[in-house]
């Protein structure tokens, strides 16, 4: 019996409808505008579809928060572990998923758009296994679903051994409503993977886990890293297992710099990067794609600017990923902010997937993903 | 409008066409993998009949078929030359596209060519069993086939990730009374030693074939046989091209352009080699001779020419080919038989002096061609095939843009029903473009013997 925690954002999507780019703080207005809360029918067709699942246990929230919509689809065995009243807000998100937390859920599902997820993942962490229906506004956090219905059929095929590392991104939201994207990284959740399952059935043989996968593109990164070489190291965890085969602690969510096997600089800026590359003969930059679209400039790691890129080298661009994540995403997507640059990039890439082993993707460009 | 162009059974060549004959200079030699001195028949002989390995050094330009073998050949061939007309319509090419059609062979491809000779010669020295590998499956079964018709026992030591995808391989197997295994296996000190390092490997052929030669070395009534890479089975299928020639003069046609896929590259050498023979003697100097290759196991086309072992574990001679390095574990595509780090040394040779050359393409690309080819010619060709008939509609486009009417000739090596699961993924947008990162390894072939 898998024990999952429903959190329903009711309010989450309103503010997109009415063209206020986000919910947080603005449900009000958003309701003043018109907007229709479509939370609900989002989780509705990924309740529908789990309503005769046997091996599944709700835990969940009062009211809109998920009780309702759990009797609707017609679960009758649900335990209700936090009670709201009035207009639901951040605190109660954040509430709800603690006591999921205390309870030891195998899996928080949520229905919401990247504030939620922050919300619900600064209380859990990687200790509880997170994954989106999406249902808000702006969703480039990598843990929610394709749709609601893929995030059923995760929900069934939800294993603890099949988890694939995704990251919760923090939009700046006063910065986006004023037309700008500004993105960092918040954290790096743990989401189920489909790409397993899916290997398993139609590849050759079951992909490495995750784990070893990122191992596996380490040794091989290390293999080739070149003596007197500065590298501009990305976030994420992939790069993090590259940085843990010299012995060095990068940090998890900046950009760091790595020459010779050992740490030069750790979270620098762009200004610091101009620095060592007006510095520095020779500059690798590696960087793995970041949250649900698969960006590889532009979201997350802004530091490595287009001008930062341009002067390093297209051919010095080394993109590293896991099997997993490369199976999630259909193709990647550039937004440097330069778009002379995005084109240059052509409409695919080698993206480093195993020891001696790379995939070429496809590329989307800028233009289609911030509209 | 002929379609196919079809020889008698007495037209099967009565003999097989050595290549080795017409090269400006003798091969580089196999040398042995401790001494990295040159090895002699001697010690080759605990593990194969002294027959192939006359074949494997010999310079004689042509060695006769023993009847009793053109006896079983004619089972199946000589093989029907087929003229494109369909695909050439599709594609408004002004090329002429001919393919030879090796899949109707009893096990389905083109492998059978050589599975017989090398039973027929090892029957003739006494050999009870032969233990051999298989990638895809296709060696394996035809080498089953040949075992049984010569009444010897045969053990398959198929790569797991093949094994496992393809069940039915297996199967065509037993029927033929073979013994067929996993490998990495626990059987053999090789396969425990993989397994030990990685249990979740999916196998190579490089540890396949580690696997069957300690076998075959371990046990005094066992032969080792290989289904391509080694000089005695490229010349075994030379009967591919020998037919094909004969069959484009019947209807007062020579090829611009010869295509195969090359993984070992024993059906490229098959095809290709009379070919090549002809520009090597100046018969025919502009042929285009051309090896199609994965992408994601890139030999020819960026591996270094050097020496290297012939499997994973250091067991076999060292060959000058093209390689990977022979710890390179290809990634598991769906052409599972051209997942080999290294190449036949002749076609190497022949890559290398420029007289054959190669390309390489992504799996997306390669099945997209085979959908075009079952969808006019209605064969559906093997994921390793599907290689060869990418290279040849590419060639085919090419003339349709020069305007060229070239006769392209491709060796359509094999049947895919047993690969219905990777055209399945195909539709299902699950395959993966998987490639050889070239550019970062360049520098990284450490694990290539040295030898001065």
């Amino acid at each position: 019996m898998k024990r999952i925690g429903l959190i329903v954002n009711p309010v989450a999507g309103m503010g997109g409808a009415v063209g206020l780019k986000g919910t947080d703080g603005n449900v009000e207005e958003a309701l003043r505008r018109g907007a229709v809360p479509h939370a609900m029918e989002r989780t509705r067709i990924t309740l529908s579809r789990l309503a005769r699942e046997q091996e599944l246990h709700f835990v969940t929230c009062s009211g809109s928060m998920g009780a309702d919509i759990l009797q609707e689809t017609g679960f009758k065995e649900f335990e209700i572990l936090y009670s709201f009243s009035g207009q639901s807000s951040v605190l109660d998100t954040k509430a709800a998923a603690r006591r999921f937390k205390e309870a030891g859920v195998d899996l928080i599902l949520f229905c919401g758009g990247d504030g939620t997820a922050r919300d619900i993942f600064e209380i859990t962490g990687r200790d509880v296994p997170l994954l989106g229906i999406p249902g808000g506004v702006k969703m480039y956090s990598a843990v929610f679903a394709v749709d609601p219905v893929i995030a059923a059929e995760l929900v069934v095929a939800f294993d603890q051994r099949n988890l694939r590392d995704s990251e919760i991104l923090d939009v700046d939201e006063s910065a986006y409503r004023a037309g700008i994207l500004k993105t960092r990284i918040f954290g790096i959740a743990r989401t189920p993977a489909s790409a397993g399952k899916v290997q398993v059935a139609k590849q050759v043989y079951e992909e490495p886990d995750e784990e070893r996968a990122k191992q596996e593109i380490a040794r091989f990164i290390q293999e080739v890293m070149l003596p007197g070489t500065a590298y501009i190291m990305g976030a994420g965890t992939t790069t993090e297992a590259i940085a843990h085969r010299f012995g060095v602690q990068k940090t998890l969510l900046g950009v760091d710099i790595i020459k010779d096997g050992t740490l030069v600089a750790s979270d620098v800026d762009e200004k610091t990067l101009l620095d060592l590359v007006e510095r520095e003969n020779e500059v690798r930059i590696i960087i793995s794609p970041i949250g649900a679209q698969g960006f590889l400039l532009g979201r997350g790691n802004q530091q490595i600017s287009a001008r930062i890129v341009r002067m390093v080298g297209l051919k010095n661009l080394i993109i590293v990923a896991t099997p997993h994540k490369l199976a999630e995403i259909p193709a990647l997507y550039i937004d440097s902010g330069d778009s002379d640059l995005d084109a240059e990039f052509g409409d695919s890439i080698q993206v480093i997937s195993g020891y001696r082993i790379a995939q070429r993707k496809k590329i989307h460009q800028s233009q289609n993903t911030t509209g | 409008m002929q379609t196919k162009i079809l020889l008698d059974e007495e037209h099967i060549p009565k003999q097989w066409y050595n290549v080795q004959a017409d090269l400006a200079s003798p091969l580089d030699p196999p040398l042995h993998p401790q001494t990295h001195k040159p090895i002699g028949p001697a010690d080759l002989s605990a593990i194969f009949p002294m027959e192939l390995i006359r074949q494997e050094v010999t310079t004689d330009r042509h060695i006769d078929i023993p009847e009793e073998v053109r006896e079983v050949l004619r089972l199946w061939r000589p093989s029907p030359l087929y003229r494109a007309h369909r695909l050439e319509k599709f594609l408004k090419t002004p090329a002429k596209i001919y393919y030879k059609w090796e899949g109707v062979s009893p096990a389905g491809s083109h492998k059978t060519n050589t599975s017989i000779p090398q039973a027929y010669y090892n029957m003739k020295a006494g050999i009870e069993r032969i233990a051999t590998e298989t990638g895809a499956g296709q060696w394996g079964s035809a080498m089953s086939f040949a075992t049984m018709l010569y009444g010897l026992e045969c053990t398959v030591y198929m790569v797991r990730s093949s094994y496992t995808q393809k069940p039915y391989r297996k199967s065509m197997m037993h029927v033929w009374g073979a013994e067929c295994i996993p490998s990495p296996s626990t059987k053999t000190n090789a396969g425990r030693s993989m397994l030990e390092k990685d249990p979740e490997t999916p196998g190579s052929l490089g540890m396949a074939i580690s696997e069957a030669v300690e076998d075959a070395a371990s046990h005094g009534n066992t032969n080792y046989a290989l289904g391509s890479v080694l000089n005695h089975v490229c010349l075994h299928q030379t009967v591919i091209g020998l037919e094909c020639r004969e069959q484009l003069a019947m209807v007062d046609d020579y090829p611009d352009v010869v295509i195969g896929c090359v993984g070992g590259g024993s059906n490229f050498a098959g095809i290709g080699f009379p070919f090549a023979g002809d520009k090597l003697t100046g018969k025919h100097k502009d042929v285009d001779v051309i090896g199609a290759e994965p992408a994601s196991c890139p030999t020819l086309t960026k591996g270094l020419y050097t020496y290297d072992l012939a499997d994973e574990a250091g067991y076999t001679p060292l060959l000058k080919m093209f390689t990977l390095g022979h710890d390179f574990v290809p990634p598991s595509m769906h052409a599972g038989g051209l997942r080999y780090h290294g190449d036949s040394p002749i076609v190497s040779r022949l890559v290398h002096d420029g007289v054959m050359r190669a390309v390489s393409y992504h799996q997306s690309e390669v099945f997209e061609a085979a959908q075009t080819f079952a969808r006019t010619e209605g064969i559906i060709v093997a994921p390793e095939t599907s290689h060869a008939v990418k290279s040849a509609i590419d060639e085919a486009l090419k003339c349709k843009k020069s305007g060229e009417d070239k006769t392209i000739l491709f060796n359509c090596s094999g049947h895919g029903n047993f690969d219905m699961t990777a055209y399945d993924a195909y539709y299902s947008g699950q395959l993966v473009d998987y490639e050889y990162p070239d550019a970062l390894i360049k520098k990284s072939l450490a694990r290539v013997p040295k030898i001065q």
